[in-house]
């Protein structure tokens, strides 16, 4: 899935520097970090498009949303920086020095039988070392995913990894009665229907490969749970018994899902590829929202065999399950962080319910949202961003937020309620 | 009144068709007496027949209907309620799902749908399991009265169909519920 966006689009390195050590200029994983200051003056143009004015403003605005900068507004560079080269040296540093930036970004934009060609060089203000320079490729129309692109470029070159504004959500949309699977970039543009059942589906997720998708379906007038191959676009598996079937998170080709029938809970890791069916636990009460640890030797999940919904890790070689929240009367939808050491889920507090992180034994716990209805958390690949679902009144919203709770944005995607987001890796 | 409308039509939809099957018995004789119509007759002989069977099948469609009407005038399959985050079944419920019980005891034809649900608070994910567990509490609860489990089907909705769609603790309490539909 994800290729295809890409294949159209060639990025050309032609020079690419960087000192040997690579320098962090972020610490990101601190407790909360020092945003850098960055310009971006307007793009070089040889065309008489207004391709370049919407580039330079979408890149501001990925920059921003990002959550790692300042972006120093148009509004302080006057008539002498804003029509300086992009060259070395034609730029005075010191200029920009003097407006407090620290890091600029340079670009130019030529159209040429209906493809665009973006140059965009990244220079570090204190000794105009340049950061970064890249030319990118594609078809005219497609310019957004040349911003996108760059905007990752850079965050990687400043942070070690790369950004997350050329991801791919799903989610789902819809209201009472009707919800459906869609998919779209992170910006919002490009969305696409998945399913097109006038049912409830709910409860995407796509394996690590993107080859298989898992959903839980009413189509058949009772919840199934249904494995989508991608690729063939066939329906792989079908899981049709009695009960509440859902699938909460996928490790290579194995679907970790829960189901509720009788008396029982049991959680099942499904390999769809050996059609290997394998029982992790199966006990009394709610056992439900399985997710792996990324070395698939531990799993968290919801149990409510202590009374209310509280999380447990249950270390898979010993067979041990263990309580991991004691604080409130609900912990509930962890998910492990994509490096293994957070978990995030949704706890509640005084009557709302928040996304919180917490240490994978328990300790550390942290609230990250504040006052309404939030679920579904969700780490970017990165392990950078938590995903999650907002609801205000009736409406849910799909948002975005750095790990430490900071930099929140409202993602939108359709004109409906949108809710359970997570990266298409 | 909506219920009431529905009967009402049912009634003249039924009778309508109890005329139109009686009509070409009516007719027969005189058809009969032409010789150029033998095919006819038969075709006219086959509606009649068809006729009779839609009648037949109409009737226990109507009984049915009767017995859902009926049962549902009586408030017998009014949803049963629960608190905050739970599955256990109130000890005020119990004479509730004893009548339930009963009727099914009566109707031994009849198979039901159980549907548990949940308020909007919490995660979609716990509150679809907490759904099942709903409707599990009440298919026990009737399955050791003697109903047997081939009779009583469980859907979870978890909190994706609320009766009330509201925000209040008024809402939340209707929308906590096992509700019943016949199959």
């Amino acid at each position: 899935m994800k290729c295809k966006h890409f294949i159209a689009l060639f990025v050309c390195l032609f020079f690419f520097v960087m000192p040997c050590e690579a320098k962090i200029y972020l610490d990101v994983y601190g407790k909360s970090f020092k945003k850098v200051t960055i310009a971006i003056p307007d793009f070089k143009s040889q065309s008489d498009e207004k391709t370049n004015v919407d580039m330079n403003e979408l890149l501001n605005k990925d920059l921003d949303a990002s959550g790692f900068f300042v972006v120093a507004p148009h509004t302080l560079f006057d008539r002498e920086l804003t029509d300086e080269g992009i060259e070395k040296n034609e730029i005075k540093f010191g200029n920009w020095r003097s407006l407090g930036v620290e890091i600029l970004c340079k670009g130019k934009v030529q159209g040429k039988n209906g493809d665009i060609i973006f140059e965009g060089f990244v220079y570090d203000t204190l000794d105009g070392t340049l950061l970064l320079a890249k030319r990118y490729t594609t078809k005219y129309v497609e310019w957004r995913k040349i911003v996108h692109r760059f905007a990752d470029d850079i965050i990687y070159a400043l942070t070690g990894e790369k950004g997350i504004m050329s991801s791919r959500i799903i989610f789902v949309s819809g209201g009472r009665y009707t919800k459906e699977i869609y998919t779209a970039d992170i910006d919002g543009y490009n969305v696409k229907k998945i399913t097109n059942y006038r049912s409830i589906t709910i409860l995407p997720s796509i394996s690590p490969n993107g080859k298989y998708l898992a959903y839980t379906s009413y189509r058949e007038g009772k919840p199934n749970l249904f494995i989508i191959d991608l690729e063939k676009n066939i329906e792989s598996y079908t899981e049709r018994g009695e009960g509440m079937k859902f699938g909460t998170s996928w490790r290579g080709n194995t679907l970790l899902y829960s189901h509720t029938a009788g008396k029982y809970s049991t959680i099942y890791a499904l390999d769809i590829e050996k059609r290997n069916k394998k029982v992790l636990i199966s006990r009394e009460g709610i056992f439900a929202s399985p997710c792996f640890s990324p070395d698939g030797a531990r799993i968290v999940l919801v149990s409510d065999m202590h009374g209310g919904p509280q999380i447990f890790i249950n270390d898979l070689s010993a067979g041990t399950i263990k309580r991991l929240t004691y604080s409130g009367n609900y912990n509930a939808s962890p998910t492990f962080s994509p490096k293994g050491d957070l978990i995030a889920f949704v706890c509640s507090v005084e009557g709302a319910f928040e996304i919180c992180t917490m240490n994978v034994d328990g300790s550390n716990q942290r609230v990250l949202t504040s006052g309404s209805m939030n679920d579904s958390p969700q780490f970017s690949p990165c392990g950078r961003y938590i995903i999650y679902t907002s609801q205000k009144g009736g409406k849910h919203t799909i948002n975005l937020m750095l790990i430490n709770g900071e930099n929140k944005r409202t993602l939108k995607f359709t004109e409906g309620s949108e809710e359970q987001p997570k990266f298409i890796p | 009144m909506k219920q009431a409308l529905t009967f009402l039509i049912v009634i003249f939809f039924g009778s309508f068709l109890l005329f139109y099957g009686c009509a070409p018995k009516v007719i027969q004789p005189e058809q009969a007496s032409t010789p150029t119509s033998k095919s006819k007759i038969q075709s006219e002989d086959d509606r009649a027949r068809e006729a009779a069977i839609m009648e037949e099948e109409l009737a226990k469609k109507q009984e049915r209907e009767r017995l859902l009407q009926e049962a549902m005038k009586s408030s017998l399959f009014q949803d049963i309620l629960f608190d905050y985050d739970s599955y256990i079944i109130k000890t005020d419920d119990f004479p509730k799902l004893n009548d339930i019980t009963n009727w099914l005891k009566k109707h031994k034809d009849i198979k039901i749908v159980v549907e548990g649900h949940c308020d909007e608070r919490g995660t979609i994910e716990y509150n679809l399991a907490l759904g099942q567990k709903r409707a599990e509490a009440v298919k026990d609860y009737l399955g050791r009265f003697g109903i047997e489990e081939k009779r009583i089907k469980t859907i979870s909705y978890g909190k994706e169909i609320p009766v009330d769609p509201g925000h209040t603790e008024e809402a939340w309490a209707k929308n906590r519920r096992a509700h019943f539909r016949i199959e």
